[in-house]
């Protein structure tokens, strides 16, 4: 054994260089937490989160045309897509949209099975409730989104 | 419905669209008048001829039925009796030495019922073939264990699910599955929605959901 | 002859329960012990067993894929890839170069980040708990560029069968770049916390030693293989997706011990980050999706196709009857295997040692039991 590597052991150096990058990292310009729900997190533009039926912005109708392809498309069948037959216009119209979310695994194939873009995944990840019929979300949850109870400081 | 694989010695000529085993899935062009051909029912598979078919034949002469290629993947389908040995000659003399998988595949209608599947692997040759047998139901097939140490479990594990004991493993029981489950899920008529019902409400004592 | 009182009986068998923070997971190991001295181990296994190759056969070539990323939940694009790779096979069709550009990259950055979880966790069972907080601050920078790309950053679902859904979104390659300047010295950072620190090579070196001839016995693969002296990778042997256009190199090690894992891991980071580095140069132009038929329904035939996933060689064994809906998909968990070998490891060794043998091996427990 060499003298350095002697000296080395003695003085624990390999136990201070390890000390060294830690105490380094205490510094408070690398501190890298984020604190949740002071500042949110700002999530990617094609995060898959809650979903939301589109509405036409011109004319305030829904933009979904009740093709069904979103409850095909679902691996977990949880979107049940209610329609009736317009005689006038003889298109099929939106009646009832049920999506459950609490088998829902954010996989993102009903938006992308979706024509008319009227059903995307948002940004929204706040999706709790309080009870199991909570999660499961009708027309008008899914055209509003979660509203969460915002906190304060 | 497919689930029929008939050992062919000389393969069916592959059907219109060149390739073995490959027939067009989508129409070939829209101008094209002739309708779509129909896929085989069985698997178009061609033969497969090399030194370790060579060597295999002349060792089991008559027990290997079958040496195919399917997407150029080699497999051979050899006699139940026939599986240890011809691991064996594969591990020691052809240096298939590294056992990948082994797996089931459970066809209800056939009198065969489950193609037991043991994918191995060669290091030295950089290749991989399969070695298939079809057993029936309530056949007990020799164990792995002594060739190659990896089939412990495996062979564990397709007890659990298919209910298939091999004769001589070590230590014969569920893996993945409680002891005292009832069922071998991995079944064709062992339903998705299905659950020992009985275990659950002993000893998780609920009323499962489904 | 006195009766031996049960105070005489020298094999001690205590239960690592399934509820235990060294684990990985919800896995029981009944140890019996000798004094301090492991002399057999038994696994049970089966506690995240969720019957993921029954639901296989019930859904749609598509809508399996989003299943396969909750098997390995801590690298979940490789298992995407092997499972999109397979059903190519299948159907006979190869993705584009672009797609299959991107997927190297992002294939080599789920390797990042599950070599980073695996570092983390396991010098945090041998007690080194400072490498788990900047481990997963990488891990941080990995999952942003996911989330960017797919919208999530554990269960991707990321590959389409033929290609990908998502072109890459603006700005990719240069946050992918930035990613590769940045994490390289966070690397050898850990390597000065950990690598020649004493109470680290005394715990690792020689602990859990897996010669070459026991791993190709047991079918172990992985970086365990490649410690052991092998020098066999999927990616080299038999490439796919491109990946014969990289230039890398494959780490080993010589003794098989839990030290060698360490540093063949740690090198395959490095290695990681080269081949992103020539992936994101060289990324071509071009579509994103193969010629896929709208109705995926293959030949009637049977395919078995494997990847270098960050854990061994997963493969994925995909029987067809014509229909809409696989026939059979059996998934080869190199976990599971892996963890086979795990008896004959920890045999001599101490209670300590098991702990950081079940660390070395890398398991996921959502893969062991499926």
């Amino acid at each position: 054994m060499s003298i350095s590597k002697f000296f080395r052991t003695i003085f624990l150096v390999d136990l201070f260089q390890g000390l060294w990058v830690t105490f380094r990292n205490q510094d408070p310009k690398r501190i890298y937490t984020e604190q949740y729900p002071a500042e949110r997190p700002k999530v990617a533009e094609r995060y898959r989160g809650a979903p939301r039926l589109n509405i036409n912005p011109d004319n305030g109708e829904t933009l979904c045309i009740a093709c069904n392809l979103c409850a095909l498309a679902c691996p977990e069948d949880l979107i049940v897509v209610g329609s009736e037959r317009n005689e006038e216009t003889r298109r099929k119209e939106l009646t009832t949209f049920t999506y459950d979310t609490s088998r829902c695994m954010f996989c993102g194939l009903c938006e992308d099975a979706c024509p008319v873009d009227a059903l995307e995944l948002t940004q929204d990840f706040e999706l709790a409730s309080y009870t199991r019929e909570g999660a499961i979300w009708d027309r008008q949850m899914l055209e509003e989104g979660p509203r969460p109870t915002p906190y304060k400081c | 419905m497919a689930d029929e694989h008939k050992p062919d010695g000389p393969a069916p000529p592959p059907p219109a669209g060149g390739e073995a085993g490959t027939p067009p899935a989508k129409p070939a062009a829209p101008s094209a008048k002739a309708p779509l051909p129909k896929p085989p029912a069985v698997m178009a598979v061609t033969p497969w001829e090399s030194d370790i078919t060579q060597l295999l034949k002349e060792r089991f002469d008559g027990q290997i039925p079958e040496f195919s290629t399917y997407l150029g993947q080699n497999f051979l389908v050899a006699a139940p009796e026939a599986l240890v040995p011809v691991l064996e000659t594969l591990k020691l003399e052809l240096d298939f030495d590294y056992l990948v998988d082994i797996t089931a595949v459970d066809y209800p209608k056939r009198p065969e019922r489950f193609d037991l599947v043991y994918i191995l692997y060669s290091f030295a040759r950089n290749e991989r073939v399969r070695v298939k047998i079809r057993i029936p139901d309530g056949y007990r097939p020799a164990t792995a264990v002594t060739v190659h140490l990896t089939a412990n479990w495996l062979e564990r594990e397709v007890f659990d699910m298919f209910g298939i004991q091999f004769e001589g493993h070590p230590d014969m029981r569920r893996i993945l599955l409680p002891e005292e489950w009832q069922g071998h899920p991995l079944r064709k008529d062992y339903s998705i929605l299905k659950q020992d019902q009985a275990w659950v409400r002993e000893n998780l004592s609920i009323e499962s959901g489904q | 002859m006195p009766e031996a009182t049960y105070l005489d009986a020298n094999e001690l068998v205590i239960n690592m329960g399934p509820q235990h923070p060294s684990t990985h997971g919800v896995l029981r190991v009944i140890l019996k012990l000798d004094g301090e001295k492991v002399i057999g181990t038994e696994c049970v296994i089966g506690y995240l067993h969720r019957g993921v190759e029954k639901i296989g056969e019930n859904r749609t070539y598509q809508q399996f894929a989003p299943y396969v990323d909750r098997m390995d939940y801590v690298a979940a694009v490789s298992n995407g890839l092997g499972y999109c790779l397979a059903v190519e096979k299948l159907l006979n069709i190869e993705a584009p170069p672009r797609a299959q550009a991107v997927r190297v990259i992002l294939t080599e950055l789920n390797r990042i980040a599950s070599h980073l979880l695996w570092l983390g966790t396991h010098a945090l069972d041998i007690g080194a708990i400072t490498p788990v907080f900047y481990c997963f601050r990488e891990r941080e920078e990995v999952l942003k560029i996911f989330e960017n790309y797919c919208g999530a950053r554990l269960t991707t679902h990321a590959f389409r069968i033929g290609g990908l859904q998502y072109e890459t979104y603006e700005g990719f390659e240069e946050q992918t770049r930035k990613f590769c300047d940045w994490f390289i010295p966070k690397v050898d950072e850990y390597e000065r916390l950990l690598t020649n620190n004493r109470i680290w090579v005394g715990r690792l070196k020689n602990v859990g030693v897996l010669t070459a001839d026991e791993c190709k016995e047991y079918g172990v693969t992985g970086p365990v293989l490649r410690a052991a002296g092998v020098k066999w990778d999927l990616r080299k042997a038999q490439p796919y997706s491109g990946y014969e256009q990289y230039e890398f190199e494959i780490p080993i090690g010589e003794n098989g011990d839990t030290y060698d894992r360490y540093t063949v891991r740690m090198e395959e980071m490095r290695q990681a980050v080269r081949i992103i580095r020539q992936a994101v140069d060289r990324l071509p132009a071009g579509p994103i999706m193969g010629k896929v038929p709208k109705v995926i329904k293959p030949a009637v035939g049977e395919v078995y196709v494997s990847i270098e996933a960050p854990k061994g060689e997963l493969g994925y064994f995909v029987v067809s009857d014509n229909s809409t809906q696989p026939y059979r998909v059996r998934v080869r968990p190199p976990s599971f295997i892996n963890l086979q070998a795990l008896d004959r490891m920890v045999r001599g060794g101490l209670v300590a040692d098991v702990v950081a043998i079940i660390g070395t091996l890398d398991i996921v427990l959502g893969e062991v039991d499926r």
